[in-house]
């Protein structure tokens, strides 16, 4: 379905020194350095799979998307989607593609929402009764009804993000591209929007390219995620692998019978661990401890803690995808143990 | 080709729902419009209040050549004007992503998602003195004139249009470029007049390079003296259908090198 094989983006960015004398210094005799927003990527997606692409900011998601879309060219390396390559015969390819880029609209601001999809219908060519079933459809998933006679600017960011969605489905595109389709609404809208993707990748198999910061969207959308830094894949497989492979990190967490013998735990000198390795937190008679289970056997740990105070109440997790993630952006995690 | 009219139809109709949306704000560039083009026929007529002649050309045949040049430019404004966004804002800004990711020509959607009724102020001058300047000068209008001038009118339009797709295009590489495309579209000023009133590099420029004297002294010398018929109208044909190639190889090599702007 999706063949990506070598993918390298270059920019050519000017080095301005600050200030108005760089930029005139700049604008005689300007230097020149290439910057690579995306080194050599290689993945394949198979059709109706939900993948979530991940990475700190300025990982070069964006781009990756951009170049699977057709909007930019990549410098080297190809991608393949549906039998296209995307900048060649680039008109009927994006014919079989839907794009949400989460920070711009492709709504008509100023127009109804309403004669955005009759545009689009247009444009896309799509037959009246298909038009109509459609409609239906996205209305049922995504609720258009309430503001579909209003125009775009007046709508709630919310809103026009599902709007944005269902401008992106309406010619029924075989593969989906969302690029942080979430960001900035709140818990309930997002919700929605998750219970959406997931029923149309579910109803009619489209492939979901997804990029996001939220890992919610990730641990409930995808069944596999690609991760970049800059430039380059340092994960690619599925989210349980990752905890499995990464998920080191474990949550203790315990209530004291006496809020003073919080002062009797010393883990780090006692089982001589790093500022890395562990975290302690406490609040009154609460304590918290992550650590990575490594380093140190969850048995020590318990019998050591155990051993100094008294507890009312303990109980031990792992610790969330977010945490490993974090980690791993924070490059704790070495790309070799991939 | 079909498609391709509907499309623009449609884009047309939005527009104009649009427009209405923001009716102050249209009522206002009208009439601003309408106002500078009566200040610049009104210093016409001052300069030829002080002298009989403009190397031959009397005034009405200058006003009949003035007429003409409005009448491309403002097809041209009318219908392409949405091309300067292209150059000031919409690579600068990214906002070329939405153009690429719709299955239609890119060029196509930028130019039928904008149409420009200020122009109609613009047509609507030049008519008025071609048909005010033509009575006075009585010249006699033969069958094949029409025709022809439908012909003059077309390609010098595509004149206009050629020479700000090239321009705005170099926004590509560039970022922006609208500062360059607004420097060769003034040329176009030259073009009003007859081209013997200027030295020999001025002349050159606005035939051969940047063509804009076949935008409007060349076809209305023409239709003026019935002279050089294969060098007036048949050179504003060549010079736009070579202008029209290049400019639309320039744009397409320049989506290559489009880069987007940080999401």
């Amino acid at each position: 379905m999706i063949y990506v094989n070598d993918l390298s983006k270059e920019f050519k960015k000017a080095i301005k020194e600050p200030g108005l004398k760089g930029s005139v210094k700049a604008l005689f005799k300007p230097n020149y350095e290439i910057i690579k927003a995306v080194d050599g990527i290689s993945f394949h997606v198979p059709k109706g799979e939900m993948l979530g692409f991940i990475g700190p900011n300025g990982a070069g998601k964006s781009t990756v998307i951009k170049m699977l879309t057709g909007i930019l060219t990549p410098t080297s390396g190809t991608c393949e989607i549906n039998g296209h390559i995307p900048q060649e015969n680039r008109q009927k390819y994006v014919k079989e593609i839907g794009v949400v880029f989460g920070q711009r609209t492709q709504l008509w601001w100023d127009l109804a929402l309403r004669e955005t999809y009759s545009v689009l219908k247009e444009i896309y060519d799509v037959p009246d009764k298909e038009f109509k079933e459609r409609m239906a459809f996205l209305n049922e998933v995504l609720e258009l009804d309430d503001f579909i006679s209003s125009p775009v600017r007046t709508l709630s960011l919310g809103q026009r993000m599902r709007a944005d969605i269902a401008a992106s489905l309406l010619h029924n595109p075989k593969v989906l591209f969302l690029d942080e389709p979430t960001i900035g609404l709140d818990v309930v809208v997002k919700e929605n929007i998750r219970n959406a993707i997931q029923k149309i990748n579910a109803e009619e198999g489209t492939t979901v390219i997804l990029t996001t910061h939220d890992l919610a969207d990730i641990e409930l959308l995808c069944n596999r995620i690609v991760m970049i830094d800059k430039g380059k894949k340092v994960f690619d497989g599925q989210i349980n692998d990752l905890k499995r492979e990464f998920g080191q990190m474990r949550d203790l967490k315990f209530e004291l019978m006496n809020t003073c013998d919080i002062s009797k735990l010393n883990y780090k000198e006692d089982l001589k661990l790093s500022d890395d390795d562990m975290k302690l937190e406490s609040e009154k008679a609460i304590v918290s401890v992550r650590f990575d289970s490594d380093k140190v056997s969850v048995e020590d740990m318990l019998s050591y803690t155990l051993s100094k105070v008294h507890v009312k109440d303990i109980n031990l997790k792992d610790a969330d995808i977010e945490e490993i993630i974090r980690r791993l952006y924070k490059r704790e995690v070495s790309i070799d143990e991939v | 080709m079909r498609r391709m009219l509907r499309l623009h139809r449609i884009f047309v109709a939005q527009y104009m729902k649009n427009l209405m949306e923001y009716k102050v704000d249209f009522l206002t560039g009208a009439i601003s419009f309408l106002l500078g083009q009566v200040i610049q026929i009104a210093f016409l007529g001052i300069i030829f209040s002080q002298i009989p002649d403009l190397v031959g050309w009397e005034f009405n045949e200058i006003l009949f050549i003035y007429g003409f040049s409005l009448i491309p430019k403002g097809m041209d404004h009318l219908l392409f004007d949405n091309l300067w966004s292209v150059g000031y804002f919409i690579v600068r800004k990214g906002d070329f992503d939405k153009y690429l990711t719709r299955p239609i020509n890119s060029l196509f959607y930028v130019i039928a998602e904008k149409f420009c009724v200020d122009a109609f102020g613009e047509l609507l001058i030049g008519l008025i003195l071609i048909v005010y300047s033509t009575v006075q000068l009585k010249l006699t209008i033969t069958w094949y004139m029409i025709p022809l001038f439908i012909v003059a009118v077309v390609f010098a339009t595509l004149i206009y249009t050629s020479i700000k797709i090239a321009t705005s295009a170099i926004a590509f590489w560039t970022k922006a470029s609208g500062h360059i495309t607004h420097m060769f579209y003034m040329t176009n000023d030259f073009s009003k007049y007859p081209t013997t009133i200027y030295n020999k590099f001025v002349r050159t420029f606005i035939t051969y390079i940047v063509p804009f004297a076949f935008t409007a002294f060349y076809p209305a010398s023409f239709f003026l003296t019935g002279e050089n018929p294969l060098f007036c109208i048949g050179g504003t044909v060549l010079a736009s259908v070579v202008l029209f190639t290049i400019s639309v190889c320039i744009w397409n090599k320049g989506i290559k090198a489009y880069e987007s702007a940080g999401s």
